[in-house]
């Protein structure tokens, strides 16, 4: 499967921990400066470099410890002293110059609402302890994905450096929005797909809270401009170098549901942490709990004849998304009431006459709004998947009106 | 079911000390498991909701729809019953993607209900199939739907039907009434002998009398109201034969005397036997008797014209006959007992029954000679929408008037007039800012609308 777990195997596998706190890498030093100013400066800005990557390794190694003390003792208790715990490691990751891991631990709490909390927890500390073992391991690992390890741990990238990269030219369309508020900051994102290259995008702003937000297009726009991506083995995040003008273009071309394991599976083969990645689906049907693929939807009534083509898209689209991931055994399936179990071929026939359904996230709730907008008809969706599920986005009805959900 | 992972959750949850497994080694099969099962999910398998019936009105213009949003985001959200109303009559739907805030309201506010059930159109009622929240809104008349739909409908489409026929055909709406009645549910009886007051009249009062008969209570009141709205019917003379007893003349006066009980037949006649809270029982019934008796007799048994009965003491019991006269008036629609009444007494509960000119004059009289209190603002938001040119002039005034002397005290009467007044005459409204704002977004928003 993945290059990214390949490559973590590689580095994870067969040297302890006490093995090696390896000096962390220098960065490379510029060549001589003959202005002894600049010298001076760029001295400087090593020393803090340095300064940082040390307090960086010695603020994950201490991560390391602590993940490993909690699972040795057992997470049962975790309910009740987790969070004073997790609050008082993300300060000192914070201090440690690692705010992409404390975000993370800060996250934390939001799994202890869920009924299955102990296996959601159990993947948010194992995730931890890869990223931690990930950065002790850097060197070994390939460019991009050693960037995506920096970026998740919480190394700057400058927006300077992200501009003078290449770009990417396209018609972008604006498929979502949300603002969210941290700390007396909204971030906003703007999630955006590109008409002919296929591939998302997501612009982070920031702006103080009571403060007018930095204008973008709203979603249902098309934008023509060139796009520069933030380094990384699977990149997501990315600046508008250039706006080339708006262009009316209609709703946004869409994946079908059945493609959807493919693509998520590609994105987490690059970025194992990712959690969040913008689709646009459609011919979906909004139901309330998730979005049924719309295949066939005129003809709902046809008892599961032939009617709908998705169930033979289903077999083909899931197996080659989910190629070599499936050995992962029962667990992989449990979404699927129909399940994988051995001997359980009886109702599968039935089953799979019913339509290809992704789950929303249990925090979505019902989606009143795009039920109301969709009236039981396949419309185009953009949601936000996340490990846990969609979180719904905008939809564009049948006349192509746009509604932001 | 136990499989890999379910074993690495066991052993995290009691500890991997105990089991001997370095922690290590457990997060990194964790982390590898984790991602595999994240990349390697399938879409399940679920059913889709059966499709919406497609619309039969128009959407509301395009500008209208934004200001509907723009309210709906708490801009002048006062004036929403308006916009609904005013969208409801001109036969013109909701953007989809709104419905779910309006039913939200309508569940918490029943006036707007009514409004919904039109604007709201077949995708509201598609929604409030799938949310027991919103299922009031299935009991509303929506458009007028085809005639299969006295079988088949909902039961606020059937009432929208019903009330159609009623229209066309009085008679044809009583006859198809007749024919299923007794397999009808309590609340659409009740609900559909109300819809036989258009058009009542002689004709209807057999079936009304046999209602009377009816197990539920509010369908024998929803009938009883409109038999005394027909001097002729069997239950007017009835409650004429009983009024006759309890309210007599008394030289000069008048002498009132109520029930010394309320037997079946009287409840048969829609007289309820326990009084609201507080109200002194024999008084509720004496009331209620009044209520229900035709205007059209007292002239004659009291020998005197209606004002000047208005005006005459009554000693004990007074309250309780003025109070059934009033609601008399009310039910009857008697512009010229009201009249009379509220030159007695101005309750402005009685103003809704006088032609709107006259509405307008007697209420502007009042405001006139009335400080602002609470009071006034009560008053007055008993006089519908729109207030006519001499009630708001005098309203105006009195607003100028106070905001000069007492700005406090302002407020809740400029809100009102704000949704009273007719809009256009927003731009007699510039000294005072916040009402000219107020008509000037009633203004556009009717406009828009049209």
């Amino acid at each position: 499967m993945s290059a990214a777990l390949a490559s973590l195997r590689r580095v994870t596998q067969g040297r302890s921990r006490d093995q090696a706190i390896e000096a962390p890498s220098a960065p490379a030093v510029a060549g001589d400066s003959s202005a002894e100013e600049a010298g001076g400066r760029a001295a400087v800005r090593r020393g803090q470099a340095e300064q940082r990557e040390g307090r960086v390794a010695a603020g994950l190694s201490e991560l390391e410890r602590w993940l490993a003390d909690q699972i040795g003792q057992g997470i049962a208790q975790a309910r009740q002293t987790g969070p004073a715990g997790w609050d008082d490691l993300a300060r000192r990751l914070v201090d440690a110059q690692a705010p992409g891991v404390a975000g993370m631990v800060t996250r934390l709490p939001r799994v202890l609402g869920a009924e299955d909390w102990p296996g959601l927890l159990l993947g948010e500390y194992a995730l931890l302890h890869l990223l931690a073992v990930a950065h002790r391991r850097a060197g070994a690992l390939p460019g991009p994905l050693r960037q995506t390890v920096r970026t998740r741990v919480g190394f700057p990238v400058t927006r300077e450096s992200v501009l003078a990269g290449p770009v990417v030219r396209d018609l972008w369309d604006v498929v979502g929005c949300r603002d969210e508020e941290q700390e007396r900051l909204v971030a906003r994102r703007v999630w955006l797909a590109g008409r002919a290259t296929g591939r998302a995008a997501m612009v982070l702003s920031f702006s103080p809270v009571g403060q007018p937000r930095e204008s973008f297009p709203p979603p249902g726009t098309t934008i023509d401009a060139d796009l520069a991506f933030y380094p990384g083995a699977s990149p997501l995040r990315a600046l508008v170098a250039v706006r080339h003008g708006d262009v009316e273009a209609g709703p946004p071309p869409g994946t079908e549901i059945s493609r959807v394991p493919a693509l998520i599976a590609e994105v987490l083969a690059a970025d194992p942490w990712a959690d969040s990645w913008p689709l646009v689906l459609a011919g979906v049907v909004p139901c309330p709990d998730g979005l049924a693929d719309g295949a066939g939807a005129d003809v709902l009534t046809a008892e599961g004849t032939g009617a709908d083509g998705a169930g033979a898209e289903t077999e083909g689209g899931g197996d080659a998304g989910a190629d070599g991931l499936r050995t992962a055994g029962p667990g992989a399936d449990s979404e699927g009431p129909g399940g994988e179990g051995p001997g359980d071929e009886g109702p599968r026939g039935e089953w799979d006459a019913l339509p290809l359904h992704l789950p929303l996230h249990p925090a979505a709730g019902v989606p009143w709004r795009l039920l109301a907008v969709s009236g039981g008809r396949p419309v185009t969706v953009a949601a936000e998947w996340t490990p846990r599920g969609l979180l719904p986005l905008t939809v564009w009805d049948e006349e192509g009106e746009v509604v932001r959900l | 079911m136990t499989g890999p992972w379910e074993e690495l959750v066991s052993t995290a949850l009691v500890g991997a000390g105990r089991r001997a497994v370095p922690p290590e080694s457990l997060l990194e099969r964790a982390a590898e498991q984790v991602v595999r099962m994240r990349a390697g999910r399938r879409p399940g398998r679920g059913t889709r909701p059966a499709p919406a019936a497609a619309e039969t009105l128009p959407p509301v213009p395009r500008a209208a729809a934004d200001r509907l949003a723009r309210m709906l985001a708490g801009e002048q959200s006062r004036l929403l019953t308006e916009w609904l109303e005013t969208a409801a009559a001109r036969r013109l739907r909701v953007p989809a993607a709104t419905i779910p805030g309006l039913l939200d309201l309508g569940a918490r506010d029943r006036s707007i209900r009514a409004h919904l059930g039109a604007v709201t159109g077949a995708r509201g009622r598609w929604l409030a199939g799938l949310n027991s929240t919103w299922a009031y809104l299935l009991a509303e008349p929506a458009h007028v739907p085809p005639d299969e739909v006295w079988e088949l409908g909902t039961s606020g489409d059937r009432r929208a039907f019903l009330a159609a026929v009623r229209r066309r055909d009085p008679a044809a709406a009583r006859e198809l009434l007749e024919r299923g009645w007794s397999a009808e549910t309590p609340e659409d009886r009740a609900a559909f002998v109300a819809i036989l007051a258009d058009g009542l009249d002689m004709a209807d009062e057999p079936f009304l009398e046999a209602a009377l008969d009816d197990r539920r209570r509010e369908v024998r009141q929803a009938a009883a109201d409109l038999l005394t709205r027909l001097p002729g019917s069997r239950l007017a003379h009835r409650m004429t034969a009983r009024a006759s007893r309890f309210v007599t003349g008394n030289g000069p006066g008048l002498r009132a005397e109520p029930p010394a009980d309320c037997d079946g037949a009287m409840e048969r006649d829609g007289v309820r036997a326990r009084p609201p809270a507080g109200m002194e029982t024999r008084g509720w019934w004496l009331q209620q008797v009044v209520a229900h008796t035709p205007l059209s007799f007292w002239p004659g048994h009291l020998g005197m014209p209606p004002d000047e009965i208005a005006r005459t003491r009554i000693g004990d019991w007074e309250r309780e006959v003025r109070m059934g006269w009033t609601r008399a008036a009310i039910l009857q629609r008697d512009t010229t007992w009201a009249r009379a009444l509220f030159e007695a007494e101005p309750l402005t509960d009685l103003l809704a029954v006088l032609p709107p000119e006259e509405r307008s004059r007697r209420a502007a009289e009042l405001v006139a000679g009335h400080p602002v209190d609470g009071q006034l603002v009560m008053m007055l938001g008993g006089v519908p929408r729109p207030w006519g040119s001499q009630l708001a002039r005098a309203v105006l005034k009195k607003i100028v008037e106070t905001t000069r002397t007492q700005p406090w005290n302002a407020g809740e009467l400029i809100r009102l007039a704000g949704e009273r007044f007719d809009p256009a005459a927003y731009a007699h409204a510039a000294e005072v800012p916040e009402l000219a704002a107020t008509l000037g977004f009633r203004f556009d928003m009717l406009k828009e609308l049209s």
